[in-house]
């Protein structure tokens, strides 16, 4: 049982020579297989999601490489290419992302809270499982005679149904899908659960890092909206293979399973964008060596952009003919508000603080700068007068690869960078963590960002081919060439990765030195349970007022009083370790 | 390299009035310039946001680097709340704007009061593209560009071609016969999906002559980019050759609803969703016409 000391009082405990299990690989297997340590499971996410990244990777070169001049000459026929992309697709949305997520969650927010392990450890090692097999069962497809599935990643009905897209690559499909959903659902209820009863003694909702916050909110979506992608998927099944006629477009299904999908769909954008949000408010303050700026604005706008992402699924489909263009655009436009807040929270961050471009923060500015033009380009799609012309286009392949790409990638990247240390005990080469980034940021820019031409000039989506006399050609060999080149990024970050654990282990708690929440307060990586102290929790950032305690008593500018704090409350802080204040101001609470 | 330094060039040619329409292809109907001046607000706006928000990342890259190793730790400034307030209710601003301009366009868009001049009853199936001509009562049955994967120039005159009289309010109403396909051509800057079951429709006012490009913009299965067509707008007389070669050629008449796999369900006319009892082509808003729609 982890015991309470202040930050004058605590000493490092000596961590002993730790047991070294013979190094086998068999043993590491079962060890592996076995576990019920949040930090293997997160790790095993993280493997098998990194596995699936650069899999759906080498099928978007296919699809690259198909579109580099007019004429069939990659793929065998276009079913190949609908395949490619199809599975590309599901691979990055459904196989990447939101597991990546999970690895993160699992990774990070138990050490973020304090908590020993996640609530429900078997049922998290039961989650990771449905996710492996689910996605191994999905992507058997390119097994079977017929190819994988081939309808596009969102499964519109009755192109996806067995009248029009017979094989077992798409049973396979859909029923993998359905169980890895299954794995997101049950990590969700874990998460949820151990953030709201696990945390640890003065660990106050206001007191958890962003990231905690994130993976709060991104469970109760994933709670709200994966279990109708289950019913989706189970109904689409029932089609398939029962005959059913869940979705027979002679009594509207073709419309319920646009609804169902993109009610599922819409706010998945979210559950993959949120935790990436968080990551970036963790490390930006770090690499300012400033608090966080508005930590309080920006809960209430991660709570916001969840509220909202549940009424605007209809934005997919605004040209169906048949969903209410008023409402859905003007939730959609209001998304860009909390959002917009979220921006400036990150600039306010970093406003007159000390910049120090250490590979994570590379990767967070990285981040900023990409995702802000998604975002543009996302309130331009929100306007059904523009959408009837962009949607299904070039332009929307370009906007959801700067927002998912952008979020996803960059802040995975930044979280890898940073937190690595505390993953595995060792730090990644800076100068190949450049070399990275650069290559990965020109080639994604030259990739996606003339793709927006190529919508705007009537470029459709999902097309195998293109014309000579549709003047596509030239961007779409731009596009190739950069694609390449983002590809070729991966290397230096491989090399990098196996680099890593040639060098020395890291001896202290927090490499950065000025790391904030919690987890830079213990080992790295952390002990099995992950703490055997745990300090005084006063802030936001315990591990910071931990070891800089003398930055409690530092003179600093007082903010703003009055009746916006009265209702607010002030950031729920106080570093030099009393009991909570009123003002919020980094003097301490001057009544005790 | 070469290809940079061309795309480079391409982006600099289309300098001038491709920058002016914000790269949109030429407008051909009423609404095209009102869509236009839309597109092109919202991109100054955007970029207007952009360039104040890359500004100020890029100013404390620059301003608030570190400059010494030891240097104090900043003022550890945790929130603002006038601040917080104005960045928020300036973006809730700017968003009632948008919308606002938005709703105007899109009523203008999608106004379909006026009587037609010529109505066609456009029918997606896998993959290409059949026409009824209501009012003409001739029809023009489509046919997949196979040889979309040789690459080679000259498919795109052997296209399914729709023609359309000039200066005239067309009216396009949209079937499919079998999956989802999405009617787009580019220079209308809109596009409709064809939902099987369902009937979509919209209107344009032609305004330029010439030929465009059309394309099914949803995923409709393997031949999906094959799924090619071209609009020609040509003067009345013109058209009205093109009805009379039509009828010469022998196709007169409508194209059925039969050949449809799934039957339209909320067609009015119909009084049950049996596909037997369907009739014809249904044109929404004239009960006249539904009688010409059946073979």
């Amino acid at each position: 049982m982890a015991t309470i000391v202040g930050p004058e009082t605590r000493v490092y405990p000596d961590p002993g020579t730790p047991r070294q299990p013979k190094r086998n690989l068999g043993k590491l297997m079962v060890t592996w297989m076995t576990t019920t340590d949040h930090k293997v499971i997160g790790n095993l996410y993280f493997i098998t999601a990194m596995a699936w990244f650069m899999l759906g990777g080498l099928m978007a070169l296919v699809i690259r490489a198909e579109l580099f001049v007019p004429g069939l000459q990659v793929v065998d026929n276009p079913d190949q290419y609908n395949q490619m992309f199809t599975m590309h697709g599901t691979i990055m949305l459904l196989l990447f992302a939101t597991p990546l997520f999970a690895a993160f969650a699992n990774a990070l927010m138990p050490l973020q809270i304090g908590a020993p392990d996640v609530a429900f450890p078997r049922l998290n090692m039961f989650a990771y499982w449905l996710y492996l097999f689910g996605g191994l069962i999905a992507g058997a497809g390119f097994l079977t005679p017929s190819g994988a599935a081939s309808f596009g990643w969102f499964a519109y009905q009755p192109l996806a149904g067995a009248a029009h897209s017979p094989g077992l690559g798409g049973d396979l499909w859909v029923m993998g899908l359905a169980l890895g959903g299954f794995g997101t659902i049950l990590g969700a209820v874990n998460f949820i659960t151990t953030i709201i009863c696990m945390r640890a003694p003065g660990m106050t909702m206001f007191r958890m890092s962003m990231f905690t916050w994130t993976v709060l909110v991104t469970s109760i979506l994933v709670l709200m909206v994966f279990p109708v992608l289950a019913a989706a998927l189970f109904g689409m099944a029932a089609d398939r293979m029962l005959d059913a006629q869940i979705f027979n477009p002679a009594f509207g299904g073709a419309m319920l399973w646009q609804h169902l999908f993109w009610f599922f769909g819409h706010p998945e954008v979210y559950i993959i964008a949120l935790p990436f949000f968080g990551l970036i408010s963790e490390i930006i303050p770090v690499f300012s060596r400033k608090p966080l700026f508005g930590y309080k604005t920006l809960v209430f706008a991660t709570i916001a952009i969840a509220a909202l992402s549940m009424a605007v699924w209809a934005h997919h489909m605004y040209a169906t003919g048949a969903v209410l263009l008023e409402f859905f655009a003007i939730m959609t436009m209001l998304i860009a508000v909390p959002t917009g807040v979220k921006f400036f929270n990150w600039i306010g961050t970093m406003w007159r603080g000390t910049l120090v471009f250490a590979t994570p923060m590379i990767w967070a500015i990285g981040f900023l700068v990409t995702f802000l033009f998604g975002g543009l380009t996302g309130v331009i799609l929100s306007s059904p007068a523009l959408d009837f012309h962009l949607t299904d286009s070039y332009f929307v392949v370009a906007h959801f690869h700067y927002v998912v790409f952008g979020t996803v990638v960059f802040a995975m990247f930044a979280g890898f960078y940073f937190w690595w240390p505390k993953f595995t005990g060792h730090m990644l080469d800076e100068t190949l963590g450049k070399w990275h980034f650069w290559l990965l940021f020109i080639g994604f820019h030259g990739t996606f960002l003339v793709q927006h031409w190529l919508g705007v000039y009537g470029m459709p989506r999902r097309y195998a081919d293109y014309m000579p006399e549709d003047d596509f050609t030239l961007l779409n060999q731009i596009s190739t060439v950069f694609s390449f080149v983002l590809a070729v990024s991966m290397l230096p970050f491989l090399y990098a990765v196996w680099k890593s654990f040639q060098t020395p282990k890291v001896e202290v708690d927090d490499p950065w030195g000025y790391g904030m929440s919690l987890e830079w307060a213990t080992s790295c990586p952390p002990p099995r349970h992950n703490y055997t102290t745990i300090p005084r929790i006063r802030s936001e950032r315990p591990a910071f007022d931990l070891h800089h305690p003398n930055v409690a008593t530092m003179e600093s500018p007082e903010p703003d009083k009055g009746v916006m704090e009265e209702l607010l409350g002030g950031p729920d802080t106080d570093q030099a370790g009393r009991k909570g204040t009123e003002t919020g101001g980094t003097r301490g609470n001057p009544h005790v | 390299m070469m290809t940079m330094v061309a795309g480079a060039a391409l982006l600099l040619s289309g300098c001038g009035t491709a920058l002016e329409r914000g790269y949109m292809p030429e407008p051909i109907t009423e609404d095209g310039p009102a869509i236009i001046t839309l597109w092109n607000g919202a991109w100054i706006a955007a970029l207007a946001v952009g360039v104040l928000v890359w500004g100020l990342i890029l100013w404390c890259m620059v301003a608030y680097r570190r400059r010494h190793e030891d240097q104090a730790l900043p003022p550890q400034i945790r929130y603002n709340v006038p601040i917080e307030i104005l960045y928020t209710i300036v973006p809730v601003l700017m968003v009632a704007v948008l919308f606002g301009k938005t709703v105007e366009v899109q009523n203008e868009v999608l106004s379909s009061d006026q009587e037609p001049d010529v109505t066609v009853n456009v029918i997606g199936k896998k993959w290409s593209w059949d026409a009824n001509y209501i009012e003409d009562n001739v029809y023009i049955e489509g046919v997949q560009a196979s040889g979309l994967s040789d690459g080679e120039e000259g498919l795109f005159e052997t296209l399914p071609t729709i023609v359309l009289p000039v200066d005239s309010r067309v009216e396009f109403v949209l079937t499919s016969r079998d999956v989802i396909h999405s009617f787009w051509v580019p220079g209308f800057m809109k596009k409709l999906d064809m939902i099987p079951g369902r009937v979509n429709s919209f209107q344009v006012v032609t305004t330029e002559e010439g030929t465009f490009t059309g394309k099914c913009a949803e995923l409709c299965g393997a031949y999906h980019s094959q799924m090619l067509f071209r609009v020609q707008v040509v003067p009345q007389g013109e058209y009205d050759q093109f009805v009379t070669d039509l009828e010469a050629a022998g196709s007169s008449g409508q194209l059925s609803n039969d050949l449809n796999l799934y039957p339209l369900y909320d067609d009015p006319q119909r009084k049950s969703f049996y596909p037997d009892e369907d009739e014809g082509v249904y044109v929404p808003g004239d009960d006249e016409r539904v009688s010409q729609g059946s073979n």
